[in-house]
């Protein structure tokens, strides 16, 4: 076929659903602009508020849950229409993200409370 | 969702709120500094700006990144005739017999 690349899955029903691969990754790629975006201002919210050890981190979990909880809100009720898994939306990119946030999170303490 | 320069100005006062809220943090950073207080923690309208800001400017920035696509391939599909669809242009092939059907064709002296 020429019409794009087609990637097909079982379902837990046992019939077979057909998945375009172009959409699957432009789905994928906004997700992963908003992750990346995510993690670089909530570590600069960190920052400016001030928090440090546990609190941080712990703010960096809020803050995924918060964009996981946007991004179902964005996609609407038939989240199934955009995505194979729900899950893997929560937990993808946690790490890479963490760095981000790490990053952005220091820099901006810097700049409010130490300097 | 439409209308993107609503957005656009929805993460622009993200952004400037957010940084109000920076430069109020260390205004009572320097405040603190001045009257020799210890610091405990931001005052509460300062952590609810920041968080508030964060949340308005992701808002901002979900609908700037695009719009989600239907995954299930059919869907993709079905928009398009057989025509278009069938179309492989790669394999178009020009030297085949139908030539013979010409009438300006001329058979092949040997």
């Amino acid at each position: 076929m020429c019409a794009g690349r087609i990637k097909t899955a079982h379902r837990g029903t046992g019939d077979i659903v057909a998945f375009s691969e172009s959409a699957v990754r432009n789905n994928a790629a906004v997700v992963e602009y908003c992750r990346t975006s995510m993690s670089a201002l909530s570590g600069s919210t960190a920052g400016i508020l001030g928090l440090t050890g546990f609190l941080g981190f712990g703010f960096y979990v809020f803050a995924v849950f918060g964009l996981w909880c946007l991004i179902l809100l964005k996609a609407g009720v038939r989240w199934e229409k955009y995505f194979t898994n729900r899950r893997s939306l929560l937990t993808n990119g946690f790490l890479g993200g963490l760095v981000t946030y790490i990053l952005f999170w220091t820099f901006l303490y810097g700049m409010v409370h130490v300097y | 969702m439409g209308s993107t320069a609503a957005h656009k100005f929805i993460f622009i006062v993200g952004i400037a709120s957010l940084l109000h809220a920076a430069y109020s943090a260390a205004q009572h950073r320097a405040y603190l500094r001045i009257t020799e207080q210890e610091f405990l923690s931001l005052p509460i309208d300062i952590l609810i700006q920041g968080i508030v800001s964060l949340f308005v400017t992701m808002y901002g920035i979900m609908t700037l990144a695009g719009e989600f696509k239907e995954i299930r391939s059919t869907v993709d599909l079905e928009s398009k005739s057989w025509e278009t669809f069938r179309n492989c242009p790669s394999f178009y092939t020009f030297n085949h017999r139908g030539r013979a059907l010409s009438p300006y064709y001329e058979p092949p002296q040997d």
